[in-house]
């Protein structure tokens, strides 16, 4: 394939590929949306999908047409046929993807995760209690009761996490279409409007303009209809479509439009050739569907974290009951001490936590235009490496703008500011006025009404792409272009087209004494300067000679290579004694001279880079995400919009830079030598995925110029095999299955098509590329907060486990019970947790590399040793103290408690003998018991405020830091507030056995607190004095 | 970018990559760097002595915790007490014989014609009265109803008043009529308010016994005891207390002198039912004595069960 492809070309590439199944990843992963046993049907599907590819739809003969769907031009099908053909192929609708059904995902939330282990331990209390209640005339309740709670913690955190994951779900619905598409049909001679889904093969619709068509048809009669392809294709231009076949290949003959692409212009009259899925669309849609998205990264961590703390937690459980059992419990009493450690170990609020503070991100990226469909996504994104991004739209305007003009022999920058304060040029020489002059009048754009308020630049035109350019141009540096054109009223026009290349018109001027008329010209340079002997210089006509010929050259080559549109200008006064006022100028058999005609200058437009987009890529830069640059463009131009964004960093060359700098063969060139590289889509079709992988590894700085959407998808695994997360943009149907291929897809949500923001996880509400960089900072934030939160949570672990081997071990009296676990996991730390959401960055979290998803875990090794380890062992030790200061000033000297606890729980003994000699009923003594735990759980609150405080940073000193995260400084009051109402509030002493203390019963901890917080800032002072010392591998979280 | 200007660069796009596996005995021991478990023998030692230094210096900050408590609490008289503390200011009532064995609970269950099931009982309370037998040596005091008390003084819990209850009769058990001894939990310094007129929810015996009392001798903690439960009440009867049905005013308050002794009430049950359950609850009568026989909550009162077969 030649390297200049035509736009056409890169049409066919991508559709070939979309349906061709060849294409390995869609051949390992394809799977059908149609019903068919998965792997038998495989072989037969991919061809079933070749044949519908080899379609003679489009070649046969519109007689064979109508008889091969038993259909007629005028009178379309008989509604008996038309109901014949619903039954058989069902509604014309893309089948949604397929969709987990609701209760599955509500069971995987009532039993995934720690769910199973709290249920385990539910059923451990009911089992336990159901033993009690037949062998004993009263047994003690509290099994039920804390099986009633578990079971209650388990269902209502599984409620709870449903309702955020549909919460989340749901945005989705707000870009679902929810109008119903209404189609033309004609049925036994009759017109009908039905709902698209009604469609049925054979059926006779009418388009036009504005339209969406609503399957894939066959043209039968056209007048003037185009068609927008751009959802299919990534094309923006419209294109001709009419009756007659003029390609073999279904996608690029004229007599086809397809499904869900739209009519810009005319009208049409057609044939259902397919419906629903069998449209080209339709199978596009489903190869992204059908493609495997993985695990993401958060919850690839997630689920290790789960299986680290579930094994711990059914490793103690294990040996506990065991050890019980050597010890000679009782095997319920066993059971018992089992569940208490499978409550102690699981972090039971912690999932909930992870879920509200992604969610929190997500709708802090929302608010910055990042909408996040899947709340993990928002993690992906923090942890992306590799950025493909489109460049249309996204890191540009999708606007064209007038960039140089070329006038009186020099290259001016145009200047678009819209107070025009960067005027560098004289806008008084004749040179300008001249060029303006034809700029403005050989010029068929105009603003759109009712946009009086909007800046020139934001105003919407009604006109091809370059003349708006070029109206805003001349709007700002001239004032009231309408105006101008009133003055100079247009007598005659012929418009552009592909062949001549140029446009013409012919005008009064505002000279009331000079009758003569002008005519003005633009169109392609090369064939404007055709048409011209003299130029226009300093305000003197000059011959056109080599010289300036020369100079023009140079002129055009510059500007072409800066990647720019440039379009020529001319003029000539017709003279008056031929040309009259009152002469008829006839456009259809030119009566008036296009040749010989006076050069004044060139005008270059291209479409700038957002103005976000260079500091955003810079941005990238510092933090080791790569940035590649995929697009249907020109190479020319989207290396200059990659020079001007920093995509192509300065000083860095491509193979072909080289090669001209040393004037030698590109083929010479050592391809390692080069930083930056610069591919054609054809070039990629050629290559093996170890060359691609070559191109990925040897190059930093990438752009894919010409590549159709499709190989965006190759490009996008190259990258996943060399171990990098990839975000990738895209807006077209056929981006789709890059979207989901990609580790994060993210669509756009102005251009984008429903198809591929239904594949993406993410939506750039306002698609721009700056935005994602927002969502990447955002996302290693949340990664980093997140850490914090865990660390915080897990930190209190130690604390409710250590009683309970403290008692089994120790023959103590219970020291912290699992209700009062519970209210830890499920109360007072709750909140703390989640306000670490919203603690700032240490340190600017752009400059450092990505995380590396293989060895940097959200849960590693140093944080276990952290909290567990270090942290947690400090407020175990609070813990026990208060709780021996409680036994202690009541009478049981800690001595005493050991080995004290089967009398201390037998129902039997009413009067147990304390250190003083009094006794104690069972009564007075559970009451002492509760109050302790009580007393431990308020000391564990004590503790935790030091620990939240520490775990605001992980390297930073807190007076660094400071204290300014108000989420969290309420998180401190919360706790503390809600832990005194739990000891405090009547009835407490009832429902949660909680009872109140004496305020002294407060301070114990203190010690202990101000241990945690003093230990931690010398140990993170000798962090950041000895960075990558032994302190930080080994504590270094 | 300078960095990219150099020839032969090392390529600085490297994304990382996954680890390579190790298999099972590699993580055990892996040979290429000497680790066991994944770390060194060196770093494993460090690791150790990080460890056992911050445990040293937590062992050393709970100790002295410990000792400020320790040193901040009375070796004789509780640092909270009655209302304060939380055993509070109502005393429940204790049983003897009770098995050691916790998971038999309260229930005492013997066959008469079995002396090794009997001797297990009369162990228990030989045991039990063990102190009550030993006087020598002890400041006592035989203490009477009129008498005026130092609260210092001990009184002298007789052990040779329980008449048919005394440890030469092996308290009963051996020819069926079985005691039980009863007790009033001690609180340090507990007084009890006595009734001065009977409590109307007072069983009828107890309340005729009250009036029949003198005044004098009425200075006493009323006990009672009776079946649990309908069938056992109706089971229940011919029982006696030794030495009287009621604990002294005088034995009060406790304040954990040197040889006190709990004053205690033998109860015999004269003809129990045989091979059946007998649920009983006793309890303690005075106004300072509130009485719940609620399961979790009981106060004032104590349970257990009998079964002689």
């Amino acid at each position: 394939m030649s390297v200049q492809l035509t736009r056409a070309d890169s049409y066919r590439v991508a559709t070939v590929i979309a349906t061709d199944d060849d294409n390995r990843t869609a051949d390992g992963h394809f799977k059908s949306r149609r019903k068919m046993p998965a792997k038998a049907a495989k072989k037969e599907n991919l061809d079933d999908l070749k044949q519908e590819l080899d379609i003679d739809h489009h070649k046969i003969s519109p007689e064979d047409l109508y008889q091969r769907f038993q259909t007629h031009p005028e009178n379309g099908l008989s509604h008996a046929k038309a109901k014949e053909n619903l039954e058989r192929d069902g509604p014309n609708a893309l089948t949604p993807p397929k969709q987990t059904p609701e209760w599955v995902k509500f069971c995987k939330n009532l039993f995934g995760g720690f769910a199973m282990l709290l249920w385990i331990g539910a059923i451990l209390c009911f089992v336990a209690y159901s033993i009690q209640a037949t062998t004993s005339e009263e047994p003690a309740d509290d099994n039920l009761y804390l099986g009633i709670v578990l079971s209650a913690v388990v269902i209502v955190t599984g409620i709870f996490s449903y309702y955020q994951e549909s919460k989340s779900s749901k945005i989705m619905e707000s870009f679902k279409n929810m109008v119903p598409q209404f189609a033309t049909v004609i049925r036994e001679g009759e017109k009908l409007t039905l709902r698209a889904e009604d469609l049925v093969l054979g059926d006779v619709v009418e388009v036009k303009f504005g339209d969406r068509i609503p399957a894939d048809i066959r043209i039968i009669e056209a007048r003037n209809f185009k068609v927008d392809n751009s959802s299919l294709t990534g094309e923006s231009e419209p294109q001709s479509r009419g009756a007659e076949f003029t390609h073999e290949n279904p996608l690029e003959t004229k007599n086809l439009a397809f499904f869900s692409t739209n009519a810009v212009e005319g009208t049409a009259k057609g044939v259902v050739i397919s419906c629903g899925d069998h449209t080209v669309m339709g199978r596009i849609a489903g190869l992204a569907s059908g493609l495997d998205t993985g695990e993401t990264p958060i919850a690839k961590e997630i689920h290790h974290f789960i299986h680290l703390i579930t094994g711990v937690a059914v490793f103690l459980g294990v040996t506990f009951f065991v050890i019980a059992f050597i010890l000679g419990y009782h095997w319920l009493d066993a059971v018992i001490f089992l569940i208490g450690i499978i409550v102690a170990n699981v972090p039971e609020g912690l999932l909930a936590t992870v879920t509200v503070c992604l969610t929190l991100t997500a709708k802090r990226m929302a608010s910055k235009n990042c909408l996040v469909k899947n709340l993990e996504a928002v993690e992906t994104l923090g942890s992306t490496s590799t950025i493909c991004s489109d460049k249309t739209g996204t890191l540009t305007q999708n606007r064209m703008t007038v960039a140089h003009m070329w006038f009186d022999n020099q290259i001016i920058e145009a200047d678009t500011t819209e107070d025009q304060s960067g005027v560098q040029y004289d806008r008084t020489s004749p040179g300008f006025k001249a060029l303006s002059r034809i700029a403005t009048l050989c010029n068929r754009a105009e603003f759109k009404g009712g946009q009086d308020g909007v800046p020139i630049l934001k105003k919407e035109v009604s006109g091809d792409a370059s003349e708006a350019a070029l109206l805003k141009c001349m709007e700002l540096a001239l004032g009231d272009v309408m105006n101008i054109r009133k003055r100079n009223r247009k007598i005659a026009e012929v418009p552009f087209n592909s062949t001549n290349k140029y446009q013409v018109s012919i005008h009064e001027t505002e000279d009331t004494n000079d009758p003569r008329y002008l005519l003005v010209m633009k169109g392609a340079p090369e064939r404007i300067l055709e048409r011209c002997s003299t130029i226009f210089i300093n305000g003197k006509e000059k011959v056109l000679d080599e010289e300036m010929k020369e100079a023009f050259n140079n002129a055009y080559m510059e500007l072409g290579g800066l990647g720019e549109r440039v379009l020529g200008f001319c003029d000539f006064m017709l003279p008056s004694d031929k040309y009259p006022t009152g002469y008829k100028f006839n456009t259809d058999d030119i009566n008036f001279p296009i040749d010989n005609l006076r050069f004044v200058g060139l005008m270059s437009m291209i479409d700038p880079p957002r103005a976000a987009v260079p500091d955003a890529v810079a941005k990238c830069r510092s933090a080791g995400i790569k940035v590649i640059m995929v697009t249907g463009d020109h190479p020319i131009t989207a290396k200059a919009i990659a020079k001007s964004v920093g995509i192509i960093s300065e000083g860095n060359e491509t193979i072909e830079d080289i090669a001209q700098r040393l004037n030698i063969p590109v083929s010479e060139v050592n391809p390692r030598e080069a930083k930056a590289a610069v591919v054609h889509g054809a070039e990629l079709r050629d290559v093996s995925s170890d060359q691609l992988d070559e191109i990925l590894r040897y190059h930093t700085e990438i752009v894919f110029a010409r590549t159709s959407p499709q190989q965006k998808l190759i490009i996008v695994e190259g990258c996943q095999r060399m171990g990098a997360i990839v975000a990738v943009t895209g807006d077209g149907v056929n981006d789709s299955p890059a979207l989901k291929k990609a580790d994060i897809g993210v669509a756009m949500g102005i251009a984008g098509s429903d198809v591929s923001k239904q594949a993406a996880d993410m939506i750039l509400l306002d698609d721009n590329f700056a935005s994602i960089v927002t969502g990447v900072e955002e996302g290693r934030l949340i990664f980093d907060n997140l850490k914090k939160s865990i660390a915080y949570t897990l930190t209190s672990n130690i604390p409710e486990i250590s009683p309970f081997l403290a008692f089994i071990l120790c023959d103590i009296p219970l020291p912290l019970g699992t209700v009062t676990i519970l209210c830890i996991d499920l109360g007072t730390d709750m909140v703390p947790a989640i306000s670490l959401a919203y603690e700032h960055a240490e340190a600017d979290i752009m400059k450092r590399p990505p995380r590396d998803p293989f060895n940097d875990k959200l849960v590693n090794s140093r944080l276990i040793s952290m909290a567990y380890g270090q942290i947690g062992m400090i407020q175990a030790a609070a813990g026990f103290f208060v709780y021996f200061v409680i036994m202690a000033e009541n009478g049981f000297l800690p001595m005493k408690l050991f080995g004290i606890r089967k009398m201390w729980d037998s129902k039997a003994v009413n009067d147990l003998t304390d250190s003083y000699g009094q006794e104690w009923t069972y009564r007075d003594r559970k009451t002492l018991e509760y109050t302790c735990h009580t007393a431990f759980f308020i000391s564990i609150v004590v503790v935790q405020w030091a620990d939240l405080i520490i775990c605001k940073t992980r390297r930073n000193s807190i007076f660094h830091q400071g204290m300014r995260n108000w989420a969290l400084n309420f998180g401190l009051v919360f706790e503390t507030v809600l832990a005194a109402f739990l000891s405090y509030c009547p009835g407490m002493d009832k429902g949660l056995r909680m009872y109140p203390l004496k305020l002294v019963w407060w301070f114990p901890a203190i010690p202990f607190m101000l241990a945690i917080f003093v230990y931690d800032e010398t140990r993170r002072f000798y962090l950041r004095r000895n960075p990558g010392g032994w302190l930080e591998q080994e504590t270094y979280y | 970018m300078s960095k990219n200007n150099g020839k032969g660069d090392k390529c600085e796009n490297d994304f990382p990559q996954p680890a390579r596996k190790q298999t099972f005995s590699e993580m055990i021991y892996d040979p290429r760097d000497g680790s066991f478990f994944g770390r060194t023998g060196k770093s494993w030692g460090q690791l150790f002595l990080f460890y056992v230094i911050f445990y040293i210096i937590l062992a050393i900050l709970f100790a002295i915790c410990m000792q400020g408590l320790l040193a901040s609490v009375d070796d004789y008289k509780p640092k909270w007490q009655l209302e304060e503390s939380l055993i509070g200011t109502n005393p429940g009532l204790g049983f003897r014989p009770l098995s050691e064995q916790t998971e038999r609970g309260s229930v005492i269950e013997f066959d008469n014609k079995k002396p090794a099931e009997i001797e297990y009982w009369t162990g228990l309370l030989d045991d039990f009265l063990k102190d009550y037998k030993q006087t020598e040596g002890r400041k006592m005091k035989h203490c009477d109803y009129n008498q005026s008390r130092n609260p210092n003084d001990v009184c002298v819990v007789d052990e040779n008043q329980f008449g048919p209850c005394s440890s030469a009769n092996g308290y009963g058990y051996r020819v069926g009529k079985p005691c039980i001894f009863l007790k009033l939990n001690k609180i340090y310094g507990w007084v009890p308010e006595i009734y001065d007129t009977p409590a109307l929810n007072m069983p009828d015996d107890l309340q005729h016994l009250f009036n029949q009392t003198s005044e004098v001798e009425r200075q006493k903690i009323w006990i009672s005891c009776n079946g649990h439960y309908g069938k056992d009440k109706e089971q229940f009867q011919n029982i006696s207390y030794y030495p009287s049905q009621g604990i002294p005013t005088y034995y009060y308050p406790y304040l954990n002198q040197p040889g006190y002794l709990s004053p205690i009430v033998a109860v015999q049950f004269n003809s129990p039912p045989i091979g059946s359950m007998l649920d009983v609850e006793c309890r303690a009568w005075a106004k300072n004595i509130i009485y719940s026989g609620s399961i979790r909550d009981r106060m004032g009162s104590v349970t257990f069960q009998f079964l002689m077969d």
